[in-house]
């Protein structure tokens, strides 16, 4: 897969990083990403993924843009108020990179469809806004072997951590209970700041953009926890738990790149 | 040896065409880079070097020995 000049301008500034490489181009382009949800922390991550140059971008979001959801969420804007997330996302992301294809999935991940969207995938960004969605997607990349950047961001904080299925702690080894319906506030209940979610959905896309190529070093077995309201951040160790029912019988996934 | 005609070709992407042929080389080979003079010349065999390449310059030839 060689790269054509206009692709070859585009992506000059990231070319001429001493860590990225023509290599490590062809791989995004030969790459497929799956965003599960295109808000908060699916806006920046989307939008990274597709200016980067990620050939393939699956979108998977059953809501609509609201007026309410405009100061987080900077893929949607005023115009756009009322038509589906998905489908908005792959306008926008094809307006600002042509050259990558953008598949939209107008739908809500369910036990019934997880696995199949995941399939194929070389990595899966969780950019939802439940625990149960998010127990789905680490339980349905597990079971395919795929590579899971998760994350969440309440408040002025967040977390994100990047998942080897089978060689690295996964999202159920490092929080085993689920937390009970409203015991966590919701982010409607919690309220956030746009900028934060961009922050920590910046932190994912570049975990996304590393595991896709082999660049660096991926944020497994440690969650990055953020608070900004000082910008203090801790890492915290965690591993694979023998007893894991999301993980424990997943043989390893092949090393990403 | 290749020599690779870059004149007409602005900063940086001199540079990422560089890169790109270098990549394609075993360590020790050489490749000869044709660039305009002023900025290209004076910033190409510059990055060569940061990245521990070992580059000549001739007038606006640079060649350069991967390492």
């Amino acid at each position: 897969m060689t790269l054509s000049d206009l692709e070859l301008e585009r992506y000059s500034r990231q070319l001429v990083l001493p860590e990225w490489s023509g290599a490590a181009q062809e791989r995004l382009k030969a790459a497929s990403a799956i965003v599960v949800g295109a808000g908060a922390l699916g806006s920046p991550v989307a939008l990274y993924l597709a200016a980067a140059g990620v050939g393939r971008i699956g979108v998977v979001d059953w809501d609509a843009v609201e007026l309410s959801n405009l100061h987080r969420q900077p893929l949607h804007f005023t115009p756009d108020i009322g038509v589906g997330k998905a489908e908005n996302a792959a306008v926008k992301l094809g307006a600002l990179n042509p050259e990558i294809v953008v598949e939209p999935y107008p739908v809500e991940l369910t036990d019934a469809n997880a696995e199949a969207i995941v399939t194929g995938a070389d990595v899966v960004v969780d950019c939802s806004d439940s625990f149960p969605t998010r127990y789905l997607v680490n339980e349905a990349c597990c079971a395919q072997g795929v590579p899971l950047v998760e994350a969440g961001v309440l408040g002025f904080t967040g977390l994100v951590l990047s998942i080897l299925p089978g060689r690295s702690a996964c999202y159920r080894c490092a929080f085993p209970v689920e937390p009970p319906p409203g015991s966590v506030p919701s982010c409607r209940e919690a309220g956030v700041l746009g900028a934060t979610a961009g922050i920590v959905g910046s932190i994912q896309a570049l975990e996304a953009l590393k595991l896709l190529t082999g660049v660096g070093e991926a944020l497994t077995d440690r969650i990055l926890q953020l608070d900004c309201r000082d910008m203090s951040q801790t890492l915290v160790v965690t591993s694979r738990r023998a007893d894991c029912p999301a993980c424990a019988r997943v043989p390893a996934a092949p090393q990403s790149a | 040896m290749t020599t690779l005609d870059l004149t007409g070709v602005v900063c940086p992407l001199n540079w990422v065409r560089t890169r790109l042929a270098l990549e394609e080389l075993d360590a020790g080979e050489e490749i000869a880079v044709r660039l305009d003079p002023g900025e290209a010349i004076e910033s190409v065999p510059r990055s060569a070097r940061d990245e521990g390449h070992e580059v000549t310059v001739d007038g606006t030839l640079v060649t350069i020995v991967k390492r």
